[in-house]
């Protein structure tokens, strides 16, 4: 049938349609390679290599302020507690026994670190702090500025069609 | 009845037939395949030329074609069921086609399309132009047939129509077109 050869090119062909499909095959589409754009696969390496260098620095300022603080030994101060000096004539030997109790106590100074410190150390260490804060604040800066990139970048060979626009 | 172990290979098999493959294809270049997308490329790149041929002007569709895929690269994530590729890209192709009025409303298209060299070239387009004079229903069908040379199944497939309502604009169309080309029907 001629409906048959319209619907799905079987039966008897219509020659009308031939003919239509013959001039109009003219314009058919002709195969054309697709250029899809460059993969944009996220590089997360120099984030990763940031953080590490800013945990790194973190790590390091640490260490030494510790090793810094630990340097100053603590003064310590043996106290020595006598007896109150009773003379007791009837027992001679209580007054050496407690002599010999006479004891040396530790007792827990509570000094603060920066009192320990001499004042020239206590720059120094100030100065060590500030150049730490500059340390991080430029690292923060280098990693927006990374982040920025990484969202901006366009792909290198994306194709731009080419509109007559009014 | 179980499955039994015997039986397993058949089962992926026919599960494996079972999945269209643009599914298989739109789910190995969301993984990475870009293999995958030239495929579907050479599958669907026919239908989104007809579809635009039937809507701009000739000279503009080959850049539209490739900008289209593009698009669809970059959005393939957003289709839900890969299965419904050829809908998802008809209707991509659709709205560019719109966009592209929209946007030269105001310039002034030189048709070259009239300006063949040759007879059957300028024959092609005069036609095609009738085609394009048809109300929409048909004239998108009409080019998938005549132009790109699919099949009725094969258009409701590709577009997601049903072949019922394709039957039917493939019909109604060419008898318009056979009208206006001056052509008596049966004859």
């Amino acid at each position: 049938m001629k409906d048959d050869y319209l619907w799905d090119k079987t039966g008897q062909p219509d020659p009308e349609i031939q003919k239509l499909e013959e001039i109009l095959g003219t314009l058919r589409y002709q195969p054309k390679p697709l250029q899809l754009p460059v993969s944009r696969r996220r590089n997360y390496f120099p984030l990763i290599a940031i953080a590490a260098s800013l945990l790194l620095a973190l790590v390091a300022g640490g260490i030494w302020l510790r090793a810094r603080s630990q340097r100053i030994p603590q003064p310590r101060q043996a106290e020595v507690v006598l007896p109150s000096p009773t003379i007791d004539e009837a027992k001679p030997e209580t007054i050496r026994d407690k002599s010999k109790n006479a004891i040396a106590v530790n007792r827990p100074h509570h000094r603060s670190v920066s009192s320990a410190f001499s004042r020239r150390e206590r720059e120094e260490a100030l100065a060590a702090k500030e150049q730490l804060m500059i340390a991080l604040r430029l690292t923060t800066e280098k990693l927006s500025l990374i982040h920025r990139k990484t969202q901006t970048t366009t792909p290198a060979n994306q194709i731009k069609n080419q509109h007559r626009v009014g | 009845m179980y499955a039994t172990a015997d039986m397993l290979p058949v089962i992926i098999e026919a599960q494996a037939v079972e999945t269209p493959v643009e599914a298989r294809l739109v789910k190995a270049v969301l993984s990475g395949d870009r293999d995958g997308f030239a495929r579907l490329y050479d599958l669907y790149a026919p239908l989104v030329h007809g579809i635009l041929l039937s809507r701009v002007p000739r000279a503009e569709v080959d850049d539209l074609v490739q900008d289209i895929f593009l698009h669809a690269f970059r959005k393939l994530h957003t289709l839900r069921d890969g299965a419904a590729f050829g809908p998802w890209i008809a209707m991509i192709a659709r709205n560019r086609a719109v966009d592209f009025h929209r946007r030269s409303r105001e310039t002034v298209e030189i048709n070259d399309e009239l300006r063949g060299s040759e007879s059957h070239e300028s024959r092609a387009n005069e036609i095609l132009e009738l085609i394009r004079s048809l109300p929409e229903a048909y004239r998108e069908t009409l080019v998938l047939r005549l132009v790109e040379g699919m099949t009725g199944p094969e258009i409701a497939m590709r577009t997601g129509l049903t072949a019922a309502s394709v039957r039917v604009n493939l019909h109604r169309g060419m008898k318009l077109l056979r009208e206006k080309l001056g052509f008596v029907e049966g004859l």
